[in-house]
């Protein structure tokens, strides 16, 4: 029995490292990449997933099915609220003109 | 209080950090707003991890609201702040 | 006049409105009475808003394209993950124009936001009948890969799609 416990402790405790990793990928997106479009693709992509993970790590911990329900609809939320802020910056920037990076244009 | 949670929790708000680096940066308006995308979502990611760490189930509907709030500002910055819709 | 069939479509808002709003409460069954009250005025609005919701949307559809989109937005978070860490950055970014083939109001918002979320692809800009894509990576064949995306999302709502005709970098 406490070897099941552990299994799902270790299992929870995997969700949140790997949840760690894509908020800490994106933030490194959001400063590597090279204009906001790229950054765009870094930000919508990896937080979401990162988030996504991390509510998978605590439904398993919670233990009760309205919560894991709950944060789902949280997650799902997020991610709607994310791809559209993410269309409509990225509408901004064209709209204003922010011309974007190209490999050729480096050379 | 699991100390794994306050570890990411603690994560977590290091990698929000890096976000001001961009809003130094800039350059344009569009890249300071991508750090105010990304406060939004680490911080429903923040008021979760802390509902847990603290057992205050209060702190999911902060996270809602947060979410909620994410959109609106986008909205609010083309719409406003950057001039660019009108 | 409210038919038999918006009768039934009214009372099923209600119940998934007032659905959410229980799993929002976490199962407190005290505020429940509150809950379906606000669901019935929510319910309420969407009839006045979208009294003929959405054609052709098929649950089975639905549940089938949530599994891709799963998988597919795991891949996309992993691909411009390692992008970003990788010392050498590998980014070739471009804007490509692709026509579209969705006609659906509801279709295409649905296509543009899962791009966004998909490996390599963003939408920046809808304009008449062309979706401005940013592509991360332009070196493989991005068109082709959208055109799979909106015949995925055509099959949400049971709509068949002409052959693709290519867009243009």
């Amino acid at each position: 029995m406490p070897s099941l416990e552990l299994t799902v402790r270790a299992l929870e405790y995997a969700f949140y490292a790997a949840g760690a990793f894509f908020f800490l990928a994106g933030s490194v997106g959001l400063v590597r990449f090279p204009d906001v479009y790229t950054r765009l693709h870094a930000l919508t992509k990896s937080d979401n997933l990162g988030l996504g993970l991390v509510c998978v790590g605590l439904a398993v911990r919670s233990g009760s099915a309205i919560i894991a329900l709950k944060l789902l609809v949280i997650w799902l939320l997020v991610l709607v609220a994310g791809a559209t802020a993410c269309y409509l910056v990225a509408e901004a920037a064209r709209s204003a003109g922010v011309k974007p990076w190209t490999r050729e244009a480096q050379r | 209080m699991d100390p794994v949670l306050t570890a990411l929790a603690a994560f977590i708000m290091l990698t929000a950090l890096l976000g001001i680096w961009r809003i130094e940066r800039g350059p344009t308006g569009a890249d300071r707003m991508l750090a105010a995308m990304l406060f939004g979502t680490t911080g429903v990611a923040l008021a979760l991890v802390l509902a847990e760490a603290v057992g205050r189930g209060g702190l999911r509907d902060a996270a809602l609201v947060f979410a909620l709030l994410g959109a609106l500002t986008a909205v609010a910055f083309v719409k406003r702040a950057w001039g660019a819709g009108d | 006049m409210m038919t038999l069939t918006s009768l039934r479509r009214f009372l099923v808002r209600w119940i998934v409105i007032a659905a959410v709003w229980w799993i929002i409460s976490e199962g407190d069954g005290s505020s429940l009475w509150l809950g379906a009250l606000v669901a019935l005025a929510a319910a309420a609005l969407s009839m006045s808003l979208r009294p003929d919701g959405i054609p052709g949307l098929s649950p089975l559809g639905a549940l089938r394209f949530a599994g891709y989109f799963l998988v597919n937005s795991v891949l996309g978070g992993v691909d411009v993950a390692m992008r970003a860490l990788k010392p050498s950055m590998p980014i070739d970014p471009r804007f490509v124009s692709y026509p579209l083939r969705l006609t659906d109001v509801s279709a295409r918002v649905l296509f543009a936001n899962t791009l966004s979320l998909l490996p390599g692809t963003l939408s920046a800009q809808l304009s008449g009948d062309t979706l401005v894509v940013h592509a991360l990576d332009c070196s493989g064949d991005v068109i082709g890969e959208i055109a799979q995306v909106e015949e995925r999302v055509a099959g949400v709502f049971g709509i068949a799609l002409a052959e693709a005709s290519g867009g243009a970098v």
